[in-house]
């Protein structure tokens, strides 16, 4: 039993769940060798390559309200929109090693930057790609890259920040948010944290950050007790060199890998003194905490659903985007726009009644267009192959007891399995 | 079963065809009310609603000390004229989008508590907010204050409804949490496996508390749906805080037996081109305010309501060039109703005396705040629901 919990924990909290027939493979095969896979990342991804990015036109200035060119614009903005999530969805739920589309989600919730403060689809494609190509790789290169990455810098004000009037958005949660956490800081690190931030400006129709020289405040400022001249890029590398930081970024892993009531593991942030981001991750997947029942964790809606999308075998862009692109931001989460600059919610707040009736409609809608191939076995297993299939380790007798009553129907069986107590939490 | 005027996915193919309206003309509110609700809320029992404004909602433009050269001076960008205030006393008065709330506080029924934080406020959007949703000012407190009310009551999933889909953390107790529910109402599973997901909402003893959450959700879903949906006729419009407080004046109005509602609204954060913005959000508050509070006044509940309007801190005293502000400390809370004792509460914080870093200093401890609700409104004993804290201040 201990070895399908943490089978299934793993597949669920680093691959978005398994694919059909992967859960018992790995059951077969060990923790070991579960671990290698779910860590697998940076080969050739057939999946991933099936998968065609958006392209997006840099689309300009805001035209005149009203003319023609207007509504093409509005046009060209939700479109834009629109096949940036499907694309991103299609990129979770078709990956052979989803590992990097996972991370790139966290830190998609961890630098947390929403288009409705963009507008444009271009800068989020840009910031998502950007993120994309750190997302395991080194933590001070990130955070090089994301502070004087354009959508962030224009969803914190930081192109309204100057010298005669700062504007601290952006060094406040750079610090609280990104690399430092609460009361690691004080209000005068802010200050001069704004003035290093300081010069730079943004294209908004496309994102581009240029640095003028002239805008900036070169002189020395005292950051966290060190005095110096800073710029955007030697402030984050000195803030990700702080020790405070190994221990920060290890708590929010934790707290979105492993669990959000939980201690995490003193020892994590050792894995992390390069701030080498593959190495923490390798270090809970290599953690004790998965034989711990107290690191339950509640899957977020997009996990949730991408989920169901690998066990079906089912492609989001292939669903019905009116369902999609509706029950998603009803459920309270759609890639690209999170709540505000914290991130998503977590945990209970996933798991409300109101919330219920889209969770399992989607599910309805997955499963109508889905593989159910792993339920044609006969009746009497197909409450366990259920369970086989779609990771879960163990149904509780309620559970269980309700699917029996639906063995006549694989379609209504898969429907109740994926929108039950079992599925929606990573137990 | 489901019902047509519930079918979302068919009301996003038609949107704007009157069909719904139509349709639930028909009904009547007062007779589905009482016959689907089989324990309605006593008379004369207090009920609380939360406005939380999420971002930090600039307290100076909303109660303007527009007659303070201070204020008219370090935020001159952004600083309201006389002819953008409606001025109900010599130095103060709100904001000039917020005509509902100032016709309110002339009849009396408006307390504003000004100067309200906590010692030491936090300039962290989720810092601060996480202290004033669970009323604590330490980090390892995590329930809700509104959640541990609710764990001293018998379980009821009626007890504090929120209106959306994620439970805001002033809503999760140790033990219990409230119920959410959707502006246009509840969709019961449809299709040939929906007879047997009540069942799943039934409690495993092998559940861990998150799944024995999720199961409790189902349930609660039910549970809500039978009395809330019939409820829910009209096709409501207009900006989203105006259609949940539309709901939600519905619904007490036809004695739903629930003590708080909760609804939020958010980007208040107004770092840059603040007065366009915060006006625009104040102004649909107000609006949706004044009908709400419209609503009650007509209805058997008039004297029962209270509501409470509040944001994680204020903002910064000096403005920026972005025409906006930076964090800050203490802001007004806003408590509005029929039973409220409208008028000044507490100190308003000199502008020419701040804190070192510019921030207005703290008059009242939002806790006193909450211990005159729960005394009032909620008719509990502080400590009981605020361990350590006993302070009242009384606004009824």
């Amino acid at each position: 039993m201990a070895q399908r919990v943490v089978t299934a924990r793993l597949l669920h909290r680093f691959n978005f769940g398994p694919i059909p027939g992967q859960y018992v493979e790995l059951l077969n095969r060990g923790i070991g060798a579960t671990q290698a896979t779910v860590l697998t990342h940076g080969v050739a991804d057939a999946g991933l390559n099936s998968v065609v990015a958006p392209v997006l036109a840099d689309l300009g200035p805001f035209p005149t309200p009203g003319t023609p060119a207007s509504t093409a614009f509005t046009n060209a903005i939700v479109k834009g929109n629109f096949d940036l999530i499907t694309w991103w969805l299609d990129r979770m739920a078709v990956a052979d090693y989803p590992l990097t589309e996972r991370m790139t989600w966290f830190w998609h919730g961890h630098f947390a930057t929403s288009i409705t403060g963009i507008t444009y689809p271009l800068p989020m494609q840009k910031q998502n790609n950007t993120m994309r190509t750190h997302a395991l790789g080194n933590f001070s290169d990130l955070a090089k890259a994301m502070i004087v990455d354009g959508a962030l810098n224009i969803w914190l004000n930081n192109d309204e920040n100057y010298i005669q009037s700062p504007n601290e958005n952006l060094a406040r949660e750079f610090m609280e948010l990104f690399t430092l956490g609460v009361n690691k800081f004080t209000q005068d690190d802010v200050t001069a944290a704004a003035r290093a931030l300081t010069g730079y400006s943004t294209v908004g129709s496309n994102g581009d950050v240029t640095f003028d020289p002239s805008q900036h405040y070169s002189k020395p400022i005292t950051i966290l007790g060190k005095t110096a001249s800073f710029n955007g890029e030697s402030l984050a590398t000195y803030i990700v060199s702080r020790p405070e930081n190994a221990k920060f970024i290890a708590d929010r892993l934790w707290f979105r890998f492993v669990s959000g009531s939980t201690t995490p593991q003193a020892s994590l942030a050792g894995s992390f003194t390069r701030r080498e981001i593959f190495s923490l991750v390798n270090a809970i997947v290599h953690s004790g905490a998965w034989t711990n029942p107290a690191n339950a964790l509640v899957k977020s809606p997009v996990e949730w659903f991408i989920g169901a999308c690998r066990a079906l075998r089912v492609r989001p862009s292939g669903l019905n985007q009116d369902n999609v692109q509706w029950e998603l931001p009803q459920m309270g989460q759609v890639p690209f726009n999170p709540p505000n600059v914290g991130g998503w919610p977590y945990g209970q707040a996933w798991l409300s009644g109101a919330s219920f009736q889209y969770r399992y409609d989607l599910a309805a809608l997955v499963v109508a267009n889905g593989d159910l191939a792993p339920l044609s076995v006969r009746k009497s297993q197909m409450v366990q192959a259920c369970a086989d299939w779609l990771g879960v380790p163990k149904w509780s007798g309620r559970t269980a007891s309700t699917l029996e009553a639906a063995t006549g129907s694989p379609s209504e069986l898969a429907t109740l399995a994926l929108v039950s107590p079992e599925y929606a939490v990573s137990a | 079963m489901m019902t047509c005027e519930f079918d979302r996915r068919r009301f996003l193919q038609w949107t704007g065809a009157g069909i719904f309206g139509t349709l639930s003309a028909q009904l009547s509110l007062e007779s589905l009310a009482s016959a689907a609700s089989t324990s309605p809320l006593p008379a004369n029992t207090p009920i609380l609603v939360l406005i939380t404004l999420y971002g930090g909602n600039d307290g100076l433009n909303t109660v303007v000390p527009f007659t303070d050269p201070t204020y008219q001076s370090v935020r001159s960008n952004i600083a309201l004229s006389s002819s953008q205030v409606l001025p109900f006393n010599d130095s103060l008065g709100f904001n000039a989008v917020m005509p509902s709330i100032n016709a309110l506080y002339g009849q009396s029924k408006v307390a504003i508590v000004q100067g309200v934080s906590y010692p030491n406020p936090s300039l962290s959007h989720f810092s601060s907010m996480a202290i004033w949703q669970t009323a604590s000012l330490t980090s390892t407190v995590s329930s809700g204050w509104i959640g541990r009310w609710l764990d001293i009551q018998p379980h009821n999933a009626f007890n504090a409804i929120g209106i959306g889909a994620t439970l805001p953390p002033v809503f999760v107790g140790e033990k219990s949490v409230a119920s959410m529910v959707d502006v246009s109402g509840i969709q019961l599973p449809f299709g040939a496996a929906a007879p047997l997901v009540p069942r799943l909402g039934s409690s495993s003893p092998v559940d861990v508390p998150l799944e024995a959450d999720a199961a409790t959700a189902i349930n609660d879903m039910y549970s809500t749906a039978s009395v809330l949906t019939p409820l829910l006729p009209k096709l409501l419009s207009g900006p989203a805080i105006s259609q949940q407080l539309s709901l939600i004046s519905t619904l007490i109005n036809a004695n739903v037996p629930t003590r708080v509602w909760e609804v939020n609204l958010s980007t208040f954060d107004t770092h840059a081109s603040e007065q366009g913005d915060q006006n625009a959000l104040l102004g649909q508050v107000d609006a949706a305010v004044g009908a709400f509070m419209t609503s009650i006044s007509g209805g058997s509940r008039a004297r029962d309501v209270t509501v409470m309007i509040y944001s994680e801190f204020g903002r910064r005293v000096m403005s920026n060039a972005s025409d906006g502000t930076d964090h800050g400390t203490a802001g007004p809370v806003l408590l509005i109703g029929n039973s409220v004792k409208g008028g000044l509460y507490g100190e308003l914080p000199p502008l020419n005396s701040l804190d070192v870093n510019g921030n207005l200093k703290v008059t009242t401890d939002f806790r006193s705040v909450y211990g005159g609700l729960l005394q009032d409104v909620l008719s509990t004993q502080v400590s009981d629901v605020i361990p350590g804290w006993t302070s009242a201040l009384s606004v009824h």
